[in-house]
């Protein structure tokens, strides 16, 4: 008899939406929706919901928290199949407000003038993806239907940003004042990243067999491993100058092809140095952990030792050796942004530089992308892992 | 108290070596021979010690407290509708790049401490709040039954029973949080914040390896001090919990 | 004294425990049982208020178990479940010791206490006091989650299947502790099994549930000997029912008492006055033995029992 009998959930308001859309009007009210700057340095003006779109905005926006305030009071199905629909559209469309704003608000006879996307935008579209979250929770949506609805948002995101009345958009400006630029720094950053997770589960694959075979070998290479996982970045990068420097100057060659005490061979090194704790110990841990019966039983049908590695442990243990690419992948991507302080490239320039001129919005397009592709990676695999998990 | 060896020889070793790094310029000319400027001058590591500990250990707080609270919150009976969506939140948003969340507070809040400290507490406590959902969830319901039905109030319970239950995990998660925290503090050099990371960055900048060095060596040295003050807390926990 | 009227338990649309009506003396132990799902956990944790009933009045003692706070009703009544439920960060002596904690008691009183259950329930004050509840066997575990249900000296025992988990002789020696204690105690307790030889062995009235409803509460042996309907004649197993009416009862109260007791001759066989008669038999069919010699506690011959009386006079 199960001990703690779940109680089916007695009918009542869906709190969790509720508070939300709460959330979402305070924060409409408060925060600016975005900002109009004269050019790229200064701040500008900030423009509340009202003073952006004027009242049909603002009703739009009012409206749809209301409805979905009023929607979620009774935590039917049907009800959370229109809440997910609209605010699916909602998200959709929420650029076009920024567009209102450009075209009640810029200046005409400016050329450098800009919209700036301000806090009270940002929180709007962070709260109702979050109702969304929940709304598909509730619906119990199938992995494949929450990602469907994911690329839907982004199509529509891109769609928005591809027309004319978004172009005065700062993050649209930064970038086509930068598009090869930007193309370049995605290059970069995702083969630096890549190949970094790529030679480093080469490297964990081989130490996590080596550990599975030879017992002691997997304190001393686990210490190792998670000593430089301990370390930051920063000091890691910084402290592999010195020697990488001192090798290049020694040996000239090097420095044709491109290894520096700057640049992308630290970067890399450091980056494969990370990315061994998480890959070497998922990989260990997913040979250990798979079942000895499992392995008596293939011994007993008569397979040698090689056979039960390939056709038995390794299709076992895949789905945590996959988690481990997952973590690693993200971790790299994340930390390929920090290597762009010596010098290695990638979206992290662009944010430095932005931090540098205090230009935020160069600031917003090197973070936005980097955010962009660790959620990308963590979709992508989690869902591989899913489907290796369910065969 | 054999634990407590290597903790307290790091952080000795760390003192010291922020004190005297300064005199210790003949090492550095090696590094970088021909200039004149082989110490980072700006602050006194000391003085950048202390300001990045203070950073770390204030988001550790202010994140211990946040998350655990809303941890308790959405384990309750009142609060348990929220637990889906704080759960996914928690694991969501640690694949959002520490860096990214760094940057992104600048143009919400400017340069300086107060962006760095921000971003910390908010980045900080995302594997705290996991790691309490964890703990939280992962007691033998057997266990909560029985000090139910021995009487306990729910108070009771939450503070006799899942509090001191979960804590090994919650404290594993406070770990993750500060090793992440000191490294993106050092980051925070880069919006304005006094951290160690500004001898690597200034270094960076004036292409000065002996600078880069000097932080280097002394961020590394306070994550690994960091780290092994944890361990030796964790053992002695585990310890005092199975003799 | 504990009541319950017309109670009734839904979850959703389900009915667990529908519209039942048992009554449990004061210091009589209550057995519940039946197959898993029938309701029976859900009664025992209604009694307590782990869970509310849907409908329904229980009384304890008269009063309404809803108008108490639900916390000092616990605290008057020990609960034991089968996965023992033990605080993991807790010593066995903390353990044991948490009720009286919730009380208020002084330690030393609670000490004292905490010692003399270790000695009740068979374990050393000394060495296991200061065991984790992960170095303890599984038989001891229980043993601790007994005393510790104990411990605050409750008017009332609630046990859920305590035993369920155990192998087949630790399980019987439980058993065994039990009844003892039980004597000693005089505890009113309500007892959830899905053993039926466990229900005859330990209860005072069985209450046999079967889909939320109480199908049959009597004696053990009006269980056995009248079962009320094909369910209970099938629980309570066709084939050797007369060998389990035979277990209800001991030697002692069948023999032929000597007048005076005798001195034991070495090296005989014997039956001692607590064997059950269904033991009884089986010694005499090994031994093909007749008649046996009866020896009391103290190690002298009381008496003689046969195989007709088994035959005739057992069930």
């Amino acid at each position: 008899m199960p001990l703690i009998t779940t109680l089916p959930n007695p009918v009542k308001s869906n709190r969790v939406v509720q508070a939300l859309a709460l959330a979402a009007l305070g924060c409409v009210w408060l925060l600016d929706l975005g900002v109009v700057q004269p050019n790229r340095i200064v701040s500008g003006t900030g423009y509340g919901l009202y003073a952006s779109t004027g009242w049909l905005g603002t009703g739009a926006v009012i409206s749809l928290l209301v409805v979905v305030f009023v929607l979620a009071t009774r935590p039917a199905q049907k009800r959370f199949q229109v809440v997910a629909v609209v605010l699916t559209v909602a998200l959709m469309t929420l650029p076009l407000l920024l567009e209102v704003l450009a075209r009640r608000q810029l200046p005409e006879d400016s050329g450098y003038a800009r919209i700036g996307v301000g806090a009270g935008f940002w929180s709007l579209a962070f709260l109702l993806a979050l109702m969304l979250l929940e709304t598909l929770g509730q619906l119990k949506a199938s992995r494949r239907f929450q990602l469907s609805t994911v690329l839907l948002i982004v199509a529509g995101w891109w769609l928005c940003a591809s027309r004319e009345g978004l172009s005065s958009l700062a993050l649209i400006r930064e970038y086509s004042n930068r598009s090869d630029q930007f193309f370049q720094a995605l290059t970069v950053h995702l083969s630096l990243s890549l190949g970094a997770v790529a030679i480093s589960a080469m490297l964990a694959f081989a130490l996590a067999v080596a550990m599975v075979k030879r017992e002691r070998m997997r304190r001393p290479l686990l210490g190792l491993v998670s000593f430089m996982q301990t370390i930051p970045s920063l000091a890691l990068f910084g402290l592999l100058i010195a020697p990488l420097g001192a090798l290049s100057d020694a040996f000239p060659f090097l420095q044709t092809l491109g290894i520096r005490g700057i640049g992308w061979a630290p970067a890399l090194l450091a980056l494969i140095a990370y990315s061994l704790l998480p890959m070497v110990r998922n990989t260990y841990v997913a040979l250990m952990e798979v079942p000895e019966s499992v392995v008596d039983a293939g011994r007993g049908m008569g397979m040698n030792e090689r056979q039960i590695f390939r056709q038995v442990k390794l299709p076992l243990a895949l789905p945590v050796i996959i988690e481990g690419v997952r973590i690693t992948t993200i971790q790299a991507i994340g930390l390929t942004a920090v290597a762009a302080l010596i010098g290695a490239g990638g979206f992290g320039t662009f944010i430095f530089q932005g931090l540098g001129q205090a230009a935020m919005d160069l600031v917003l397009l090197g973070a936005l992308p980097t955010v962009f592709l660790a959620l990308a990676a963590d979709a992508i695999l989690s869902a591989l892992k899913f489907q290796e998990t369910s065969k | 108290m054999r634990v407590w060896l290597a903790p307290l020889v790091l952080i000795a070793s760390l003192c010291l070596l922020a004190a005297w790094l300064p005199t210790m310029t003949p090492f550095f000319s090696w590094v970088e021979p021909g200039s004149d400027n082989l110490i980072y001058k700006r602050d006194s590591f000391l003085t950048l010690l202390q300001s990045h500990i203070w950073l770390v250990l204030v988001s550790a707080a202010i994140g211990t407290l946040v998350a655990v609270s809303a941890g308790i919150f959405v384990t309750r009976p009142f609060g348990r509708e929220f637990l889906p969506l704080v759960s996914q939140i928690a694991s969501i948003g640690q694949t959002v790049p520490p860096v990214a969340v760094l940057a992104l507070a600048v143009p919400l809040m400017g340069f300086g401490e107060k962006p760095t400290l921000f971003a910390l507490v908010l980045y900080g406590l995302l594997p705290i709040l996991r790691n309490t959902l964890a703990g939280l969830n992962g007691i033998n319901p057997a266990v909560l039954e029985s000090a139910k039905g021995m009487g306990m109030s729910s108070v009771q319970v939450l503070l006799k029973v899942e509090l001191p239950l979960a804590g090994r995990v919650i404290l594993a998660g406070i770990r993750t949080s500060v090793t992440i925290n000191i490294a993106t503090a050092a980051i925070g050099s880069t919006i304005g914040a006094r951290t160690l990371g500004d001898p690597v960055i200034a270094g960076l900048v004036n292409g000065n390896t002996a600078y880069v060095l000097q932080g280097a060596i002394l961020i590394g040295l306070l994550a690994l001090a960091t780290d092994s003050l944890f361990e030796a807390v964790e053992r002695t926990w585990a310890r005092a919990f199975s003799a | 004294m504990i009541e319950l009227k017309s109670v009734t338990r839904r979850f959703g649309d389900a009915v667990a425990v529908d519209d039942i009506d048992l009554t449990v003396e004061t210091g009589e132990v209550c057995v519940l049982v039946g197959s898993s799902g029938c309701g029976k956990s859900t009664t025992l944790r209604m009694i307590n208020r782990l869970l509310p009933r849907t409908s329904g009045e229980i009384l304890v003692d008269g009063e309404d178990i809803n108008k108490a706070d639900p916390e000092a009703l616990r605290l008057n009544m020990g609960y034991a479940i089968q996965s023992t439920g033990l605080f993991p960060h807790w010593t066995v002596a903390r353990n044991i010791g948490v009720v009286p904690d919730l009380l208020k008691w002084p330690a030393g009183k609670r000490d004292e206490r905490v010692d003399e259950l270790l000695i009740l329930l068979g374990l050393d004050p000394e060495t296991d006091a200061i065991k984790y509840p992960h170095q303890l066997s599984g038989g001891q575990a229980q043993r601790v989650g007994v005393a510790r249900a104990l411990a605050g000296d409750p008017n009332i025992l609630l046990m859920d299947e305590p035993f369920g988990a155990l192998d087949a002789i630790t399980r019987e020696n439980l058993q065994q502790e039990m009844l003892r204690i039980q004597r000693q105690l005089n505890k009113t307790t309500v007892f959830v099994t899905h053993d039926i030889d466990e229900a005859l062995k330990l209860a005072t009235r069985i209450a046999v549930m079967d889909k939320g409803k109480i199908i049959q509460h009597d004696t053990p042996e009006e269980i056995l000997r009248r079962p009320a309907s094909a369910f209970v004649e099938n629980l309570i197993g066709k084939g050797d029912r007369g060998l389990k009416l035979l277990a209800l009862r001991s030697v002692g109260e069948l023999m032929e008492r000597y007048p005076q007791p005798r001195k034991r001759e070495p090296n005989a066989d014997g039956l001692k006055e607590a064997d059950s008669l269904r033991f009884a038999l089986s010694v005499m069919v090994w031994k093909n033995a007749s008649r046996l010699p009866v020896n009391s506690e103290a190690g002298e011959e009381v008496g003689t029992v046969t195989r007709e009386q088994l035959l005739q006079g057992g069930a």
